[in-house]
């Protein structure tokens, strides 16, 4: 009865339009008076809940894809794109998906790749004989990668969410497989697609020319070097790792490249700060909710529902898949990592499943939630620089869907493809 | 409420390019000059909760927080309103349960110290909750009152050319 006032009330304020972070709290609020749990207690809770180191890592990271994003990395990353896959029929499609997938490495966050790559790749597509729709549909469903590959801000958030007990390091490490299986799979359909429409092949980029986009793009991707590389040798943790990123992001756009302006930076500021302060308060707040979950013992009261249903692990991991696909269509990451996590991690870990591979599965459910209607803040960026409506790219997805479902499939079903790099690299 | 919006934005943008200042001092301190400095994580986490708490009611006014709209497409323009005020009064239930238990805990653990920072008191690190609630309220009230701000208020003033 408790819990059941705690989700419904949840559920009443949020689709009240109560900003999703506040209806945690007042739900968490409404049921705390209700089975006379000290406020104090909450508020604490809320409070001990930013009140932790990692968390830094979150703006370190979106402010260096933010830099990046703005200062003329996306664009050099789309040429590197060109000289390895422009040339092959769909070569502009390709390249879409491949400069996705590095980029991805830089930003972490779909919706900032799908900002920065499709405005530079949808016109160009366009201009070269590809439908609008089409080119957004190839640009959002690219942009997921980087919601597995490192440094995936919602990495940090599933890691934050076990409570710490699984670490940044080892999640960033067992993205890498399952991004660049993610970018395969949709590789892939664009050579069907590509074959079947008589879609262009670009120009085969001559090898000098080659060299120098290589050089001219190696400074941007210096910043995956010192990310995973300050981290795996151990001479930085995760949150040194974010705040050098973004001191090398500026060097690297303003003195590099010269084409980040200081002026711009005020704005930066004002956007990057508005984004994850957002995400801060659905932190803190989802850190109250969960210890009044914890507290009326909801993880262990779901686990023994999922158990009743089926013991068979593969059966529940597409149970599980089927729900998160499902909410992850209206409501957006970061409360969904927040708010099913301890529910769903103490029902797989009973089922022998490891949370680290468990962490890749949601990251990949979700982010497909992140281009699926009604709520799909990537698919609603995408459409704004694309153009086009979300009914006529909706209507087009369906073969990306069905390539993304296979990674999804792959990824869930094979652990070892999220689990070795991790184990080899002993984390 | 414009420069209260101001004020707490650009606040929390200080203080996050402060914290993304002396972290790599750390390292600096830690790599370059071979003597580590114990002050900046914890310092860091201070000025975190400044940030989200500040930011976050900055990301009110500006409807940057995530938010379910399914509901409110699907009614009529009457409606919609009735429900975006109710929405409101939510929201300044939440900023008064900020306001108040927020002052608690501040006088709760005033006269302890941060270990650290001796000389701070560890109330510190929970003023920004009643803080933050008082800027809500405020927002929400500004809300109820007014209506959302002006397309061309600053609040705004942040995308960067997408072409």
């Amino acid at each position: 009865m408790d819990a059941l006032l705690l989700l419904f009330a949840f559920l009443i304020f949020m689709f009240l339009g109560i900003p999703v972070a506040y209806a945690m709290g007042l739900a968490t609020l409404v049921t705390a008076l209700w089975i006379d749990i000290p406020l104090e207690a909450i508020m604490l809770k809320i409070s001990d809940g930013m009140d932790d180191f990692a968390l830094l890592t979150i703006p370190f990271f979106v402010l260096a894809g933010a830099i990046m994003s703005e200062g003329g990395v996306a664009r050099r990353l789309v040429d590197l794109a060109k000289v390895f896959v422009g040339f092959i029929r769909g070569g502009l499609a390709l390249v879409n998906v491949l400069a996705s997938t590095l980029f991805g490495c830089l930003s972490g966050s779909s919706v900032a790749d799908t900002a920065s790559i499709g405005s530079v790749m949808i016109p160009e597509m366009v201009r070269n004989g590809y439908s609008k729709v089409f080119a957004t549909n190839v640009t959002i469903c690219g942009s997921v990668q980087a919601i597995l590959v490192p440094p995936s801000h919602n990495s940090i958030i599933y890691s934050i969410a076990t409570g710490g007990t699984v670490s940044i390091a080892a999640l960033f490490m067992a993205g890498v497989f399952p991004g660049l299986l993610f970018g395969a799979c949709l590789i892939g359909l664009v050579l069907w697609t590509a074959r079947k429409k008589g879609f262009p092949a670009g120009r085969v980029v001559p090898l000098r020319e080659a060299l120098k986009i290589a050089l001219d793009a190696v400074w941007g991707m210096m910043t995956i070097v010192i990310i995973l590389g300050g981290i795996l040798s151990g001479a930085f943790t995760a949150v040194e790792s974010g705040a050098v990123a973004c001191v090398y992001a500026l060097f690297c756009t303003v003195v590099i490249y010269k084409e980040y302006k200081w002026r711009d930076m005020p704005k930066l500021v004002h956007r990057v700060t508005k984004t994850v302060a957002m995400v801060m308060m659905v932190i803190g707040f989802a850190a109250g909710f969960g210890y009044l979950m914890a507290i009326m013992q909801l993880p262990a009261k779901a686990t023994a529902l999922f158990l009743s249903m089926t013991d068979n692990k593969y059966v529940m991991l597409m149970l599980i898949n089927v729900l998160l696909l499902l909410l992850g269509t209206f409501m957006d990451m970061a409360p969904m990592i927040l708010i099913c996590t301890p529910i769903m991690l103490p029902v797989v870990k009973a089922m022998g499943v490891d949370p680290v591979h468990f962490g890749m599965i949601m990251l990949l459910n979700l982010g497909i939630g992140l281009i699926t209607p009604p709520v799909g803040p990537t698919l609603f960026v995408g459409c704004a620089i694309g153009k086009v409506t979300m009914e006529e790219v909706s209507r087009e997805l369906w073969p990306f869907y069905g390539a993304m479902c296979v990674a999804l499939l792959i990824v869930t079903y094979f652990p070892g493809l999220s689990l070795w790099l991790p184990r080899v690299l002993g984390y | 409420m414009e420069w209260l919006y101001i004020v707490c934005i650009s606040l929390a943008g200080v203080v996050m390019l402060i914290m993304t200042i002396i972290i790599p001092y750390g390292v600096f301190m830690r790599y370059v000059v071979n003597s580590p400095a114990s002050w900046p994580e914890p310092a860091g986490i201070l000025l975190m909760v400044l940030f989200s708490f500040i930011g976050g009611a900055a990301a009110y006014r500006a409807k940057a927080h995530i938010a379910v709209a399914t509901l409110l497409n699907m009614v009529n323009d009457a409606n919609r309103v009735r429900l975006e005020r109710t929405a409101d009064v939510g929201m300044g239930i939440i900023a008064v349960f900020m306001i108040k238990w927020g002052v608690q805990l501040v006088d709760a653990v005033w006269y302890n110290t941060i270990a650290e920072f001796p000389d701070l008191s560890a109330g510190v690190t929970y003023i920004p909750i009643p803080v933050a609630g008082v800027v809500t309220l405020l927002f929400c009230i500004e809300r109820l009152w007014l209506g959302d701000p002006p397309a061309t208020s600053f609040t705004f003033r942040d995308q960067p050319q997408l072409d």
